[in-house]
């Protein structure tokens, strides 16, 4: 098995991920790359918290991870890439050979545009997320497995009023 | 059609029982089915789609931002409309529970343009809310709460006013069998229930065998009878 | 916490979900909570700390509505104790994903299918329609609101300190005993409810659920990717279809 789902959810660990796509794709484990997270002792507690017994958290800076995905990807379980902003994940693109990525949660905040119920962008991340897609990764949104997983041109395309 | 008031008075209560207020679960079909039935004259005929569609909704899990369907004024809709047309005749339990998964997957949809709603509230209450007024603040929530309720209502009424003329016409020329109609409805629900329970549960230690245990003790159950 | 601040707070956490929107999801609900208690901050209601913090509580937040009682409490704490605004709104950023991560386990994947079933096996066994709900509604609701009260009460008691709270073994434990004690309850309400429903016995019961097996099995399989209610729907509607055409 290997990273079956590289995700950018503003949330990092909720019932989406650890429920949602934890259970029906058996996930063992989360990767949580985050800078602030990573050098955070509380804030890694309560990440903890959020995750079952039987599920593994590690956390790493955008840097440290870019240098272990492939020994992630070595596991015989699978496991969630996950990070709270394009930027990181654009890092992990760029030098950690992720090739899918999920939009799964990016809410709203000042600045930004509403495109799908579940993802706001400034002009900026629409940018980066462009940017991810000529570095050849395939981005799409889809916040359930149920949903329609939503590519990246539909979605830069999309605009709705919250 | 008199009881098309107070079944959207009851379709607004129950529904708004899913999200807002109280979130104390009268809205699962179970409940809210039988309650319906019961306002009509058959709470048994009532709590058999309530049963049917409980198992169905076990695979739905309402995660706060994801989209998922409106149990409560479904089960209302379903309820009454299979109470009102007599369970003892073929077909009723089926379209019970087909008017309720329409009604609740249109549900589904209608809980999205509430949160679209309650968002262009808040929008507009912005600059007070950042001054810190509190009563920005319980105003908010009060016309939400009172939209939602609004919603569910309408929701039902719409629902059964629509459903119900169909379901009677439906049932004028219905073909199958009454074992044969509640067998179909029947195993598609425990197939639904069973997927769920099997997603939901098997990442535990041992559930699969607490499942199987289960399961035997069920048929011993039924072959002791 | 004075005790009819706490039944106000207690109160307004059952309707915190009430302007539930895409944009800050509960947080106008948190400020909502939150309010009967800051009225204690320096200058009252028309201060300037309780401006600022019924400002800063009604931003964005998102967590299980249940558990997010923990949040109200120590949040209420850290801002009558005077804890640094950009502090409070970190804090409260990373409770949250977990708390809606433990609520969702515990509540939405455990507790509430547990009674679901429960309820559902009661049926199968021919319980009254009334005795039915009952077993349900009280059962769900005693977990329910100690759930809540609970929460609001760890949270006022320890502050910023409250993580180690979630630690608590019935919300690190509790989802997986929940789950094999749902997994033997469903084994149990399955073919007694087909039974119930299903007039009739043998053949027509044993076609019904290995038929339902198959289903599930292939459902499971999809992953999650079709939503069962949906089929469902289109396939009873496409046999009712085929029972008035025929």
């Amino acid at each position: 098995m290997t990273l079956v789902l590289n995700r950018i959810d503003d949330r990092l660990i909720h019932g989406q991920v650890v429920v949602g796509w934890g259970q029906p794709l058996d996930v063992r484990f989360i990767v949580l790359v985050d800078d602030a997270v990573a050098e955070s002792e509380w804030e890694q507690e309560l990440y903890r918290m959020g995750v079952p017994p039987e599920m593994e958290i590690r956390f790493h800076s955008a840097a440290d991870a870019a240098t272990r995905l492939d020994e992630y990807r070595m596991e015989g379980q699978p496991g969630i890439l996950l990070t709270g902003d394009i930027a990181t994940m654009r890092a992990l693109v760029e030098r950690g050979g992720v090739r899918d990525v999920n939009i799964g949660g990016i809410h709203h905040r000042a600045g930004r545009v509403q495109h799908l119920r579940y993802v706001f962008l400034s002009e900026a991340e629409q940018e980066a997320l462009r940017e991810l897609a000529t570095h050849g990764a395939l981005v799409t949104a889809q916040d359930v497995p149920a949903a329609r997983a939503i590519p990246l041109n539909e979605l830069l395309g999309a605009r709705e009023d919250a | 059609m008199r009881e098309l008031l107070p079944l959207a008075l009851l379709g607004g209560a129950l529904g708004l029982d899913v999200v807002c207020f109280p979130q104390m679960m009268i809205s699962r079909p179970l409940v809210a089915a039988t309650i319906a039935g019961a306002f009509v004259g058959d709470a048994t005929t009532g709590i058999l789609v309530g049963a049917t569609l409980e198992l169905i909704a076990l695979a739905t899990l309402p995660f706060g931002a994801s989209r998922y369907p409106e149990w409560g004024s479904a089960a209302v809709v379903g309820g009454a409309i299979a109470a009102t047309l007599q369970m003892d005749r073929a077909g009723a339990l089926t379209i019970g529970v087909l008017a309720g998964l329409a009604t609740a997957w249109v549900g589904g949809w209608t809980l999205v343009k509430l949160r679209q709603f309650n968002a262009w509230l808040a929008r507009r209450q912005r600059p007070a809310l950042d001054a810190g007024s509190r009563g920005a603040v319980a105003g908010l929530q009060i016309a939400g709460l009172t939209a939602d309720f609004v919603r569910a209502a309408t929701l039902t009424a719409v629902s059964y006013l629509l459903l119900f003329p169909v379901s009677y016409a439906t049932l004028g020329v219905w073909s199958f069998g009454d074992r044969t109609s509640r067998a179909v409805v029947m195993g598609l629900a425990i197939a639904v229930a069973a997927s769920a329970a099997w997603t939901n549960f098997h990442s535990a230690r041992g559930a699969r065998w607490c499942f199987a245990a289960g399961l035997a003790v069920g048929l011993l159950v039924l072959v002791a009878r | 916490m004075p005790a009819l601040t706490w039944v106000n707070v207690f109160s307004r956490l059952l309707a915190i979900q009430g302007s539930w929107n895409y944009e800050n999801l509960i947080g106008n609900g948190v400020g909502f909570c939150l309010e009967p208690v800051l009225r204690q901050l320096p200058g009252g209601t028309h201060g300037p700390a309780f401006k600022a913090a019924i400002s800063r509580e009604s931003a964005y937040f998102n967590a299980h509505p249940y558990l997010a009682a923990v949040a109200v409490g120590a949040l209420a704490r850290a801002e009558l104790s005077g804890v640094p605004a950009e502090r409070i709104e970190r804090f409260r950023t990373a409770l949250c994903g977990p708390l809606g991560s433990v609520g969702d386990r515990l509540v939405w994947a455990g507790w509430l299918p547990f009674c679901s079933l429960l309820a559902l096996v009661a049926f199968g066994l021919g319980a009254r329609p009334l005795a039915v709900l009952l077993i349900f509604l009280l059962l769900y609701n005693a977990g329910h609101l100690a759930l809540r009260a609970w929460g609001l009460h760890v949270g006022w008691t320890r502050g910023l300190g409250v993580a180690s709270a979630l630690a608590n073994p019935v919300l690190r434990q509790g989802p997986a005993h929940l789950a094999r004690a749902a997994a033997a309850i469903a084994g149990v309400a399955l073919p007694l409810t087909v039974a119930h429903v299903v007039p009739g016995r043998g053949s027509v019961l044993a076609v019904v659920l290995i038929a339902a097996a198959l289903t599930a099995a292939v459902l499971v399989r999809l992953h999650g990717r079709v939503e069962g209610y949906k089929l469902a729907l289109v396939l009873i509607a496409l046999f009712a279809l085929v029972s008035v055409a025929r």
